[in-house]
């Protein structure tokens, strides 16, 4: 299945380069045809979709797959989640070979409130640079994997970002014996970074503001970048803090050196699911599944409690949907239920992956917004 | 003329009817083969721009003129931060490049070593060679570079290059520049630096290979004339030599070594050629790895060779390495070339697995811009167009070459 896929994707690009190489200078030709179809298709995508809103240039957005993918995933009784198999706290495959993590657990989250059933999810490993591609080819339904937010992303990687759910930053690490403690020390150093992050950009961003010196050593996954960094190829490795955090507590668990993060946090780095542009139906159901977990964790229901919720508070019923409230997102009544139920609230899947890895929640900006974190969802009614 | 042919049966048999005629049938076969590849192109080819489309991801070249925003390792341009696209895609072609020609050079020294030594007499020496090409063809090529990587460089014996961990360093005896810097992440090795009139410098070589050729034409006038020893060779180096150093020198000595040094942060080698680890993995384990397969082709080649040339040539009493040298060789090259140039060939292309031992090549480049937010359509396209350029030099390089040995016609 998967490798039928890529060999399309792969043809398609030959095919296409041919094309472009008979008419190379055909850029605007190629637009002409593009907004043809569009007009064509511009009554079935009818929707109520805000279709102008991203396309201000009469550019191509056809929406021919509106609503199509929470059907197709509700009969498919499966959801494709793309993930990491290889970041410790956020998604890994353990000795038994499953996987298990914050964004894993997110998977199960949008399975659960979306087939009732937490364990229906396919995991696809991806790497960081093949994430957008599966995306985009439809190869997975969403995409949870540490993937940051950002305005390029949005725009030209065709990528719809919902609820953000870990609010990270970039920082640096290095060994404690070093004594570095900023950037400054760091001038001509060699930088250990993954390939296909931001990472690259905001490393790159930062210290050409400073006019510091360095040299980008780019890896493709963690298990070739944290042996060169841990034998002092490079001298400081760079990315999110959280992901830090996680290697710092391994490297250290296991025996070897002591590390330290230094304390300036040099990105913004909103971490959350990914659906692909054009399908505003899925990315509701995506999005209010998410949400749920912290909706849940703001009215106090958790794992234990919720399903055997006896009070009369006015919105938490509705959020159970145990009156019948149904505020039309494609969403089962009882979802909300089913999610808190069998994965747990916010609160309960940070502590399970995140708190091992020696990251807070209390006073971090993932802490819930009435105890002065950034965790605020919408109300649900 | 096919109607020639069909009249001599029996002339009952009319022209066939057109299901059972073979020309009709190699008619509709053909074009029914061309609409089942054009229309596999077409379905491809709309595939992609239909999903394209339905994610809102146009596809646009502009990307070409846009700062890549990422910088490159080792990039001599190490100070400017945010080069275009041009400039991102010269780095790499010039990264993939430099690994395909030293890799290339240790692949065919290596590999015609190890296939002569397999045909040895010598029972240690064709064994011996015999384990290299049965070892090294059956690892897979990416094993054999992440080999390279952990074990030499990675965990290998070099330390650390930093403030607190200065390389290795191998003088140069009696003075105090450094023949080489060795650590785990980058060599430096003495390089040929520039200062001067470099142009004038090669304006005058120019007129040195004039003279040269002169002399060469006069001395083999003067053999054909006169019978007396032409040496060429003596003649023609002579004059090259002398009109160089002359030239070397009024110029003002404009090339002068380049030794290795520690920069003064204890983070960069200063002068020489510096190198990084991964260069180094990635061009030796992709040379040995390609040295196994030259070794066969060598070999194969040398016993095409038929066998009655190397008897006819010990009956004319030729040593060893006569025979090989004027009989068996010069015929063993001319089957030997084309495969060899499929070698380099798919070297060529190994080279985009430098990304496991982070070696900043084109294809890790293009991928690195393609995470970094680029469209990846058109960048993969045109690293497609890349690598095909490559192999265009390649198969050209083999019909240039093809060309100069094949057999002159009766």
């Amino acid at each position: 299945m998967k490798n039928t896929k890529w060999l399309r994707i792969i043809a398609a690009i030959f095919a296409f380069t041919l094309v472009a190489a008979a008419c190379s200078s055909g850029g605007s030709d190629g637009e002409t045809g593009g907004s043809d179809s569009t007009n064509e298709d511009g009554d079935s995508g009818d929707s109520g979709d805000s279709g102008d809103g991203d396309s201000g240039d009469g550019d191509t957005v056809e929406l021919t797959q509106d609503g199509g993918r929470l059907a197709a995933v509700q009969e498919r009784g499966t959801l494709i989640c793309g993930g990491n198999d290889t970041l410790p706290g956020f998604g890994i495959v353990d000795d038994a070979g499953d996987f298990s993590g914050f964004d894993i657990d997110f998977c199960r989250v949008v399975a659960a409130g979306v087939l009732g059933d937490a364990n229906a999810v396919e995991f696809v490993p991806l790497t960081a640079d093949a994430r957008f591609t599966a995306l985009q080819s439809g190869e997975i339904d969403v995409l949870i994997r540490n993937t940051t937010w950002t305005a390029t992303r949005d725009g030209q990687e065709g990528a719809n970002f919902l609820f953000t759910t870990f609010f990270d930053g970039q920082g640096l690490m290095v060994p404690a014996s070093t004594g570095f403690t900023e950037l400054e020390d760091l001038a001509d150093a060699s930088i250990c970074v993954l390939s296909g992050t931001t990472t690259e950009l905001n490393l790159n961003s930062v210290f050409s503001a400073r006019g510091i010196a360095f040299n980008p050593v780019v890896f493709e996954d963690n298990n070739a970048l944290r042996p060169a960094y841990e034998e002092g190829q490079c001298e400081a490795w760079t990315s999110d803090a959280s992901q830090l955090a996680a290697f710092k507590s391994s490297i250290e668990g296991e025996g070897g050196d002591e590390q330290f993060i230094m304390a300036e946090i040099i990105s913004k780095e909103p971490l959350g699911p990914v659906v692909v542009d054009g399908d505003t139906e899925w990315a509701q159901a995506v999005n209010w599944s998410v949400m749920a977990t912290v909706q849940a964790w703001e009215f106090g229901l958790d794992s234990g409690s919720i399903s055997g919720y006896s009070g009369d508070d006015p919105n938490i019923l509705n959020f159970i949907g145990t009156d019948g409230f149904d505020p039309g997102i494609g969403l089962p009544a009882d979802f909300a239920v089913q999610v808190v139920s069998q994965v747990g609230n916010y609160e309960e899947i940070y502590n399970a992956n995140i708190i091992p890895i020696g990251l807070q929640l209390t006073g971090s900006p993932n802490d819930l917004w009435t105890n002065g974190g950034l965790m605020y969802v919408p109300p649900y009614r | 003329m096919t109607a020639a042919k069909v009249t001599p049966s029996s002339p009952s048999q009319q022209t066939p009817p057109p299901w059972r005629d073979v020309r009709v049938l190699r008619i509709v076969g053909q074009v029914v083969a061309v609409v089942a590849v054009f229309g596999a192109l077409y379905w491809l080819f709309n595939n992609l721009i239909t999903n394209l489309n339905d994610s809102g991801i146009p596809i646009d070249f502009g990307v070409f003129n846009q700062p890549t925003n990422f910088s490159i390792r080792d990039d001599p341009g190490f100070d400017d931060r945010s080069p275009l696209f041009p400039n991102l895609l010269w780095v790499g072609i010039k990264n993939t490049a430099i690994s395909t020609i030293f890799g290339i050079l240790i692949a065919l020294t290596l590999g015609t070593l190890v296939g002569i030594g397999r045909l040895s007499s010598n029972w240690l020496v064709s064994k011996l060679s015999l384990l290299y090409v049965e070892g090294l063809r059956n690892i897979p090529v990416l094993v054999l570079i992440t080999f390279f990587g952990f074990a030499v460089f990675t965990f290998g014996p070099f330390p650390p290059f930093n403030p607190s961990s200065p390389p290795i360093s191998i003088g140069l005896p009696f003075s105090d520049s450094n023949l080489a810097l060795l650590s785990n992440d980058r060599w430096g090795v003495p390089s040929i630096a520039t200062d001067g009139a470099t142009g004038l410098f090669w304006i005058l070589m120019l007129a040195a290979l004039a003279a040269t050729v002169a002399v060469w034409r006069w001395r083999t006038s003067v053999n054909i004339k006169t019978g007396a020893p032409h040496r060429r060779v003596l003649f023609a180096l002579g004059t090259l030599l002398g009109i160089g150093i002359i030239a070397f020198l009024i110029t003002g000595t404009p090339y002068r070594m380049s030794w290795p040094a520690v920069s003064e942060s204890g983070r960069r080698i200063d002068g020489g050629f510096s190198t990084n680890a991964g260069w180094i993995s990635l061009t030796v384990a992709l040379g040995l790895y390609t040295a196994s397969h030259v070794a066969e082709i060598v070999r194969g080649s040398i016993q095409a060779v038929a066998k009655g040339q190397s008897e006819a040539s010990n009956a004319l009493a030729l040593s060893g390495f006569q025979r090989y040298r004027f009989v068996v060789l010069p015929q063993a090259l001319r089957i030997a070339i084309p495969p060899t140039i499929n070698q380099f060939l798919n070297l060529t292309k190994n080279t985009s697995l430098g990304v496991v031992v982070a070696y900043p090549e084109i294809t890790s480049l293009i991928r690195t811009a393609i995470g970094n937010g680029k469209p990846a359509v058109p960048l993969l396209a045109v690293l497609m167009a890349i690598y095909l350029g490559f192999s265009f030099f390649w198969s050209i390089m083999l019909n240039i070459v093809n060309r100069r040995f094949q057999l002159v016609g009766r």
